[in-house]
């Protein structure tokens, strides 16, 4: 067996092992669906469901995916900001920190009111929020924290503060930035979902979860969980190849 | 205490290196003050090699960074070649190999050592021809196109040797290069050292922590010793042109004798050092 096959194989024997003892406590001790659905009755509900549950994934995905791209570029900027100027450093930070702890429920209904409720918009905004604070803090320290002796041979060299940042800060950022990204493409997903709980468009699987649970749909509501699972380990498994693409600048695995 | 040497060549109006009174004083007038340097001074002439030695943490390191403008000492004052030590560094009158081999993990090697290169707008195809020139001096042509990472220890500290090299600088500052090498590489790379100093001129100031290296390459050790660090002496090595039979030769033996006996009467006396422990 190839390593890659052994990789892969412990966690899908152990996934198949639990499924089967979840479906035999339900079956066996009869809990009740609201409390417990057994995975049979979810995969039913995912095979009867499969065109909405499509449609609802890719519009939570995009959602997600817009307010990622939107904070992480946000992120970018304020880093660059704040390594270049300790001033912007001290006024963002304890600000994008306040603003992370924040919770998505608080913050949802007020950029629903803020912005165009029918619209996309409020649920990208508190993702890009949410999304900001790992990256930024990751992309400020990966530029600020470059070994002594790189600078000093740097400035051996006579390079200017410009050139430094271009040579050495910038890529000497990128492994960092993509341990913030490993942080923050989960939680994209999860704001993006749970601010479809507020009001708005229906369409996306938050909504879904939220409208079957109240229909007393748990089994279907569960469908829509699995979905919501799966978009969250896609988006990590992104950012995990985008790592293995970045290996040749990146070097060895460095601690942050 | 550290008087400056005389020089014996018909050496130019300005020395190669010169340090006049250098203090180095770190964490002044705190309980964790460090007089890293202490009232140094110590000419360099031009063509010739300094090896400096002494006990880990003396200042050496220090006394490399000051001649190379990266720290500012506390007194007294650093020229290169009758240049501000600012100033040389602005001109690139020196090239640096550092303890550490500071290289770029997103550069290939052959990139790294084209870095000094491209600082000075060199074009494309030049500064590649050169660095390869000088990778397949340091034996690494074949690691070209890998990536730091990629290599050992020992194989990093030939790199970063490589790109001291790249702009053919006047005056070489060496911290401790040849540390981490096996001794045939290390043989090896000392004579390649001592070739190009001698088709160049350059004029070298080399620490080490090995005192058949420090006699086998120097025109004169500078031996320091620590807390506080300063010069306790410098000796000048009689030796001809350096081949296969130094290593046997008897003044080879005799200096030798004479550096490890200095650096021997710099260190502190058990009394000393648990008064230094005191404070
Ligand atoms: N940036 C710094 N801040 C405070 N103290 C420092 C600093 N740099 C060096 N020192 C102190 O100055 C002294 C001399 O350090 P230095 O690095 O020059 O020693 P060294 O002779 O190069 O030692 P080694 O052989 O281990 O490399 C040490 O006691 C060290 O603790
Ligand atoms: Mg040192």
């Amino acid at each position: 067996m190839s390593p890659r096959l052994s990789l892969i194989w412990p966690p899908i024997l152990v996934g198949c092992a639990a499924l089967a003892i979840w479906q035999g406590v339900v079956v066996g001790f009869g809990i009740k669906p609201f409390l417990l659905p057994a995975p049979s009755l979810i995969a039913t509900n995912v095979v009867d469901n499969a065109g909405v549950i499509r449609e609802a994934a890719v519009y939570t995905a995009t959602t997600a995916l817009l307010g990622l791209l939107i904070g992480i570029i946000a992120a970018i900027l304020a880093g660059l900001l704040a390594s270049r100027f300790i001033v912007v450093k001290r006024l963002v930070t304890p600000l994008a920190a306040g603003l992370a702890a924040v919770p998505i429920i608080a913050l949802t209904p007020i950029f629903n009111n803020m912005f165009d409720i029918t619209s996309r918009t409020p649920r990208v905004l508190v993702t890009a929020i949410i999304v900001f604070f790992p990256v930024f803090e990751n992309v400020t320290r990966g530029l600020t924290q470059v070994p002594t002796a790189q600078l000093e041979l740097m400035r051996s060299l006579n390079a200017a503060p410009a050139t430094i940042a271009r040579l050495v800060r910038i890529p000497n950022a990128l492994s960092f930035f993509l341990t913030g990204l490993k942080v923050a493409a989960p939680l994209a997903v999860i704001a993006a979902l749970v601010a479809e709980y507020f009001g708005g468009p229906q369409q996306g699987l938050g909504a879904r979860i939220a409208s079957s649970a109240a229909n007393t749909a748990y089994g279907r509501a569960w469908a829509y969980v699995v979905a919501a699972i799966i978009v969250g380990l896609f988006f990590y498994l992104m950012v995990l190849l985008l790592e293995r693409l970045a290996r040749p600048w990146t070097g060895r695995a460095r601690a942050t | 205490m550290s008087d400056t040497p005389v020089d014996s060549a018909p050496a130019p109006a300005t020395p190669a290196v010169e340090l006049n009174g250098v203090w180095k004083i770190f964490n002044e007038g705190l309980p964790t003050e460090v007089i890293a340097l202490q009232d140094v001074s110590v000419d360099v002439g031009y063509g010739e090699f300094i090896a400096l030695i002494g006990p880990s943490g003396c200042g050496k390191s220090t006394l490399l960074r000051v001649i190379a403008d990266l720290t500012h000492p506390t007194r007294g004052e650093a020229t290169v070649a009758g240049l501000s030590a600012a100033a040389a560094r602005e001109q690139q009158r020196y090239g640096m190999a550092f303890q550490q081999a500071a290289l770029f993990d997103w550069r290939t090697v052959r990139r790294n050592v084209e870095l000094p290169l491209e600082l000075q707008g060199v074009p494309r195809a030049a500064r590649a021809r050169r660095a390869m020139e000088l990778l397949t001096m340091v034996g690494l042509a074949d690691f070209a196109n890998h990536r730091p990472w990629e290599l050992s220890g020992g194989m990093q500290q030939r790199v970063a040797i490589a790109r001291a090299l790249a702009v053919d600088p006047p005056l070489l500052l060496m911290d401790e290069p040849f540390g981490a090498l096996d001794e045939m590489t290390r043989e090896r790379m000392q004579n390649e050292l001592l070739r190009i100093r001698g088709e160049t001129g350059k004029s070298v100031v080399f620490v080490t922590h090995s005192i058949p290296e420090a006699v086998y390459l120097a025109d004169r050790v500078v031996v320091m010793s620590a807390r506080p660090g300063r010069i306790t002496a410098v000796i000048p090595v009689d030796l001809p042109e350096r081949g296969e039979q130094t290593r046997e030769d008897e003044r080879f033996f005799v200096a030798v004798t004479r550096v490890r006996e200095a650096l021997r009467s710099g260190e502190p006396t058990e009394v000393g050092r648990s008064r230094v422990g005191e404070v």
